[in-house]
C-alpha cells in the first residue's frame, strides 16, 4: 500500500545505572556522565534564568525536593527532530520511527526558592518516598531561580523559563545515546482503524479518553498539544504514539497530586497497558485527547465531542482519565455519562478529595451511570513526615508559598513546616502523586 | 496497663425491668452489671463502669440524659466505649447512637455499637461511631456481643488500618487513601475492570456511588419588597489584606464583611476587594469582584423596591478543597448570623 | 453551605456555573452563572454588556426566591 500513513514507534531504551559528573557528558556501559558546566550552560541558554545548578539524587538518598514543577525524561529522537514538537523546536510529526530513551531516570526541575499552588514535594527516602513515582528513578535534578518578578510571589506560576530549562536538558542529556545500541526496544503499532484485519476488528474496540488540565484562560499555564494550549482545542482523535513520543507536554496549575508530568505522558501507563491487551482481548482504537475547560458550556461541549468520536469509531468501551480534582470531576463525570448514553461502557480513573476526616463528597459531581471506577488516592490525605538531611529547592517554600497541600497557618496544626524541618502536609502537594496516568499503587477504601 | 473500657446498657439488659421500667434515669455503676457480662469476656482487659439509662427516658430527655452520663464519666479513666448490642429495637439503637457519638466527641474515645440492619439507628449514627451488623433480637446476645468486643481489642491494640470490607462494620462513609498490599497499578485494576465490564462479568467499582441527601425546600419569599436579602459567597472575595486570613483551599473560616450602603464593591486596584479562591483565574475577580458577588445590582434592585434591603453584612468564604464538615459548619455559624440578623433569603454564588 | 443556610428555613437561590455540581451538592433554587472565574460579568465583552448579564441573572435569582418548586429547579436565564 503505497503511502499509507501507519506510525510505528521503537523506543530503545537504555538502562541507567549510575549518575555521576565528570569531564564529558556521555553515557558508557550503564553509566550516566554529565559535565555540570556544559550542562548549566544548555540551561542558562535563557537569560531568564539567574542562578542554577544541578544535583543528582538517588533512591534511598535522604534527600527532600520541594518545590518540584516538572518531570522529563531524556530521549533523543533519531530523525534529529525535537523533543517536543512546537515547543522545544519546530513542528513535526512523532509517534514514528525511533526515539532513544534513558531509563530509570529523570530531569526534575526544583524551584531554588520560590513554589505555588501547581508545585510539588518528593521525599526519595523514608515514610515519604511512597508518595510518588520519583522516589525510584535516579534524577538529574536542576535547582535554578530566575527573573520572573511578575509571578514570584504569585500562587499562580507559569515556571516558563524553569521548565523549557528541563525540556532543554532532557535533550542535551538524551544526545549521549543518539549513537548506540539499545538494551532493548518496545515498538507500538496500530495500522489504520477501518484497515484493521477481521481477528482484530472482531475484539471490542477500546478508547482512551484523555483529559488534560487546561484551566487557565491566559496562556503559559495549560498541558500543550503539539505546543497548542489545550484550553483552545476540541477534543480530538490522537495516535498513542503520539502521547508516548512528545505530543503532549505538562502545564503548571493543576495541584501536584493530580498532575500528568511531561514523564507522565512520555511514559503514560494506561497507553502502555492497552497496547498490551491489544489484539488478545481488545482492539485498542486510539487516544480521544479531551481537556478540562472550566465553563460549563465547554465542558458539555467536549464530552459531547468525546462521546461523537468514540460512537462514529464504533468503540465499545472507553476509559477516561481526569488530570485533576474539583471542577474537573464535572468533565470527568460528564464524559463518562455521555459515552455511556451513547452506548459506550465507560471506566473512569481519577483521584477524590473526601477532606481530611474523609468524610466528603468524594467528586464534585456524581451520577449513578458512572458504575466502573478506579480511584487512586485522597488530595486532602493528611501526611506528616519527618525532617530530611538535605533539602533541595527551599522547605518553607512548602508553607510560604501557597502548595496546593500546604498552609502557612493551621489553628490545629500550626505550619505545614517546623522548625526542626518536619513537615505536615497534604498529599495534595505530592508530585504527581496519585499516579492518575496509571501507576498508583493507592485505592480509596473505606474506614 | 490494661485496657478500660465503659459498656452502655438499656434498662431491661441492665435488669431494672421492661416497658415500664423505660424512664429510668441514667446510672453509672462500677464494674460489670447486667447484660455488659455478654461483653467482658471477650474484651481483652477491664469493664470498669456500666451505664444503664431507660430508652424512654434517653429519647425524650436526650440532652440531659446525655450530660449526666458524661459527668458522671468525666473522672472515669477509660480507652474505649461499647453502646448495646441494640438488635432491632429502635429506640435503643437511637439511645446507643446518641450517648456513643456525644461520648466520642467528649472524650476521644472509639466507640462501637451493634445493631440489625433494620435498625433506624444505623443510617443515623453510622457516620459517627463503629456499628456492626447485628441480629433481630437477644437471641443473637453472645454473637454480637463477642463480635464488638473483638473489634474493640483490634482498635486498642494493633495499628490498623480499620477497613469497613474487611472488619464488617456499616460503612461510615470515611474513605481514606490505602496503599494496596499487592501493589496493583491503577492501569492494570482499570483494564481488569473494564475486561468484566465488557463481558458481562460482576465487577466492583472503587468509588461507589453515594445515595444523595437532600434538604427541604424552603418557602418562596412571599413579598420580595419587603424582604431582607442577603449576599454569601464561596468564591472568597475578601477585603485586599484578608483580615480574617481565610485560607485559598481547604478553609475552615469564613468573614464578613460591612457593605452597609454601599452600591457596589470596588476593587483590588481601589484597594478594596480581591479573590483568594486559589482554584481559578483570578484577574476577573480582582479587577471586578461585584462579578463574584453582585452587589452593584442587588443595590439597583433594592432602589428600584424590587426587594426590601440589603443586609448589612456579606459572607465570604473559599469553595475549594473545603470539606463538606468544614463547609457545613462554616455555613450553621452564618446561618445563625443570618437568622440573627432576620434576613429572609439569601443569594449564594459560587466559582 | 447552602443546606446548612436553607435548613434553619432561610430561602436560598445558588448562583453557579457547575450546575450538576450545585445540584449533587444539594441547593434547590439554582440559577446559571457564565462561568468560573467570572460568574456574572465576562471580561472580553463591554461595560454594559456585563452590567445587562449580571443585573438580568440576579433578577432571575430573585424570580426563583419568590417561586414555590416541589423539587431541585434550575431557573432558565
Amino acid at each position: 500500500m503505497k503511502g499509507v500513513f501507519i506510525l510505528k514507534l521503537e523506543i530503545g531504551n537504555f538502562h541507567v545505572e549510575d549518575i555521576k559528573f565528570g569531564d564529558s557528558t556521555n553515557f558508557k556501559d550503564g553509566i550516566l556522565t554529565i559535565n555540570k558546566d556544559e550542562a548549566l550552560n544548555v540551561v542558562k541558554e535563557d537569560k531568564h534564568i539567574t542562578d542554577a545548578d544541578i544535583k543528582i539524587v538517588k533512591p534511598g538518598d535522604q534527600v527532600r525536593l520541594v518545590p518540584v514543577k516538572e518531570a522529563i525524561e531524556p530521549r533523543y529522537r533519531m530523525d534529529e527532530g525535537p523533543l517536543f514538537p512546537g515547543v522545544t523546536g519546530n513542528l513535526q510529526q512523532v509517534g514514528d520511527g525511533m526515539t532513544m530513551a534513558l531509563k530509570g531516570t529523570s530531569v526534575l526541575v526544583v524551584g531554588q526558592h520560590w513554589g505555588g499552588f501547581q508545585d510539588g514535594l518528593i521525599d526519595m527516602a523514608g515514610e515519604g518516598a511512597k508518595y510518588t513515582y520519583f522516589s525510584q528513578l535516579k534524577n538529574i535534578v536542576l535547582v535554578a531561580d530566575t527573573d520572573e518578578e511578575f509571578e514570584k510571589r504569585e500562587q499562580q506560576k507559569k515556571n516558563k523559563a524553569l521548565r523549557w530549562a528541563g525540556m532543554r536538558l532532557a535533550e542535551y542529556i538524551g544526545r549521549t545515546v543518539s549513537n548506540q545500541d539499545p538494551d532493548e526496544i518496545e515498538e507500538y503499532e496500530l495500522g489504520p482503524i477501518t484497515k484493521r484485519n477481521s481477528d482484530l476488528s472482531e475484539l471490542p474496540g477500546v478508547v482512551l479518553v484523555m483529559q488534560p488540565q487546561s484551566q487557565m484562560e491566559e496562556d503559559g499555564y495549560n498541558d500543550l498539544n503539539y505546543g497548542w494550549d489545550t484550553n483552545h482545542m476540541l477534543p480530538t482523535l490522537m495516535h498513542p504514539n503520539e502521547v508516548l513520543d512528545g505530543a503532549m507536554i505538562s502545564g503548571s496549575f493543576m495541584p501536584c497530586s493530580s498532575k500528568w508530568s511531561t514523564y507522565d505522558f512520555q511514559n503514560f501507563k494506561l497507553i502502555k497497558r492497552l497496547y498490551e491487551e491489544h489484539g488478545e482481548t481488545v482492539n485498542f482504537l486510539g487516544v480521544i485527547m479531551s481537556n478540562l475547560n472550566v465553563a460549563l458550556e465547554q465542558k458539555e461541549r467536549s464530552a459531547q465531542f468525546v462521546a461523537n468520536i468514540a460512537a462514529n469509531l464504533g468503540a465499545e468501551a472507553a476509559i477516561v482519565a481526569e488530570e485533576g480534582y474539583g471542577n474537573p470531576d464535572a468533565d470527568y463525570i460528564a464524559c463518562l455519562v455521555a459515552l455511556e448514553d451513547a452506548g459506550v461502557k465507560t471506566v473512569g480513573v481519577s483521584n477524590e478529595a473526601t477532606g481530611r476526616d474523609g468524610a466528603s463528597q468524594p467528586l464534585v459531581s456524581l451520577d449513578p451511570k458512572a458504575d466502573a471506577l478506579v480511584s487512586t488516592g485522597n488530595v486532602s490525605e493528611l501526611i506528616k513526615l519527618p525532617p530530611m538531611d538535605t533539602v533541595i529547592g527551599e522547605l518553607e517554600a512548602l508553607a510560604r508559598d501557597g502548595l496546593s497541600g500546604g498552609w502557612e497557618d493551621d489553628e490545629e496544626l500550626g505550619s505545614s513546616v517546623k522548625e526542626d524541618g518536619s513537615i505536615v502536609m497534604e498529599n495534595n502537594a505530592m508530585f504527581c502523586g496519585d499516579g492518575i496516568a496509571g501507576w498508583s499503587k493507592k485505592t480509596m477504601k473505606e474506614f | 496497663m490494661s485496657n478500660k473500657a465503659v459498656v452502655y446498657i438499656n434498662q431491661f439488659f441492665g435488669q431494672i425491668g421492661g416497658e415500664e421500667a423505660a424512664d429510668h434515669e441514667p446510672e453509672v455503676r462500677d464494674g460489670v452489671a447486667g447484660a455488659a457480662q455478654a461483653i467482658a469476656p471477650n474484651f481483652d482487659g477491664e469493664v470498669v463502669k456500666t451505664v444503664i439509662c431507660g430508652d424512654n427516658y434517653m429519647s425524650s430527655n436526650q440532652d440531659k440524659a446525655v450530660a449526666k452520663i458524661l459527668g458522671e464519666l468525666e473522672d472515669v479513666d477509660f480507652d474505649i466505649f461499647f453502646a448495646g448490642p441494640a438488635f432491632q429495637a429502635g429506640r435503643y439503637g437511637n439511645a446507643c447512637g446518641a450517648i456513643g457519638q456525644a461520648v466520642k466527641e467528649e472524650f476521644d474515645v472509639p466507640v462501637v455499637s451493634s445493631m440489625n440492619i433494620e435498625n433506624p439507628g444505623v443510617d443515623m449514627f453510622k457516620k459517627h461511631i463503629y456499628i456492626f451488623p447485628g441480629g433481630h433480637s437477644a437471641a443473637k446476645m453472645r454473637d454480637d456481643a463477642k463480635k464488638m468486643a473483638e473489634f474493640g481489642n483490634k482498635l486498642l491494640n494493633e495499628e490498623g488500618p480499620f477497613l469497613a470490607e474487611e472488619e464488617g462494620f456499616y460503612k461510615r462513609g470515611i474513605r481514606h487513601q490505602y496503599f494496596l498490599p499487592d501493589e496493583t497499578p491503577a492501569a492494570d485494576r482499570a483494564i481488569d475492570m473494564l475486561l468484566k465490564k465488557l463481558n458481562g462479568k460482576e465487577f466492583k467499582s472503587e468509588l461507589p456511588i453515594p445515595e444523595q441527601d437532600l434538604v427541604e425546600i424552603a418557602p418562596a419569599i412571599k413579598d420580595l419588597s419587603q424582604a431582607k436579602i442577603a449576599l454569601v459567597t464561596s468564591g472568597g472575595i475578601v477585603p485586599v489584606d484578608n483580615p480574617d486570613k481565610i485560607q485559598s483551599a481547604s478553609a475552615t473560616r469564613w468573614g464578613k464583611y460591612n457593605i452597609a450602603g454601599e452600591d457596589k464593591l470596588k476593587n483590588r486596584e481601589s484597594n478594596e476587594y480581591k479573590t483568594i479562591h486559589a482554584g481559578f483565574d483570578p484577574a476577573a475577580a480582582d479587577s471586578d469582584p461585584n462579578r463574584v458577588v453582585p452587589l452593584d445590582a442587588l443595590y439597583k434592585y433594592q432602589q428600584e423596591g424590587r426587594i426590601g434591603e440589603i443586609h448589612d453584612y456579606f459572607y465570604s468564604t473559599v469553595g475549594t478543597g473545603t470539606t463538606e464538615g468544614e463547609a457545613a459548619r462554616m455555613g450553621r455559624e452564618i446561618a445563625e448570623e443570618l437568622l440573627d440578623a432576620n434576613v429572609q433569603a439569601v443569594i449564594l454564588t459560587s466559582t | 453551605m447552602v443546606k446548612e443556610i436553607e435548613r434553619t428555613g432561610i430561602t436560598v437561590v445558588q448562583m453557579a456555573n457547575l450546575i450538576p455540581v450545585a445540584r449533587t451538592v444539594g441547593a434547590n433554587r439554582m440559577v446559571p452563572t457564565i462561568s468560573i472565574p467570572y460568574p456574572l460579568g465576562d471580561p472580553k465583552t463591554s461595560k454594559e454588556e456585563q452590567w445587562e448579564v449580571r443585573y438580568h441573572r440576579v433578577g432571575v435569582a430573585l424570580d426563583a426566591l419568590e417561586t414555590e418548586i416541589e423539587e431541585q429547579t434550575v431557573f432558565a436565564v
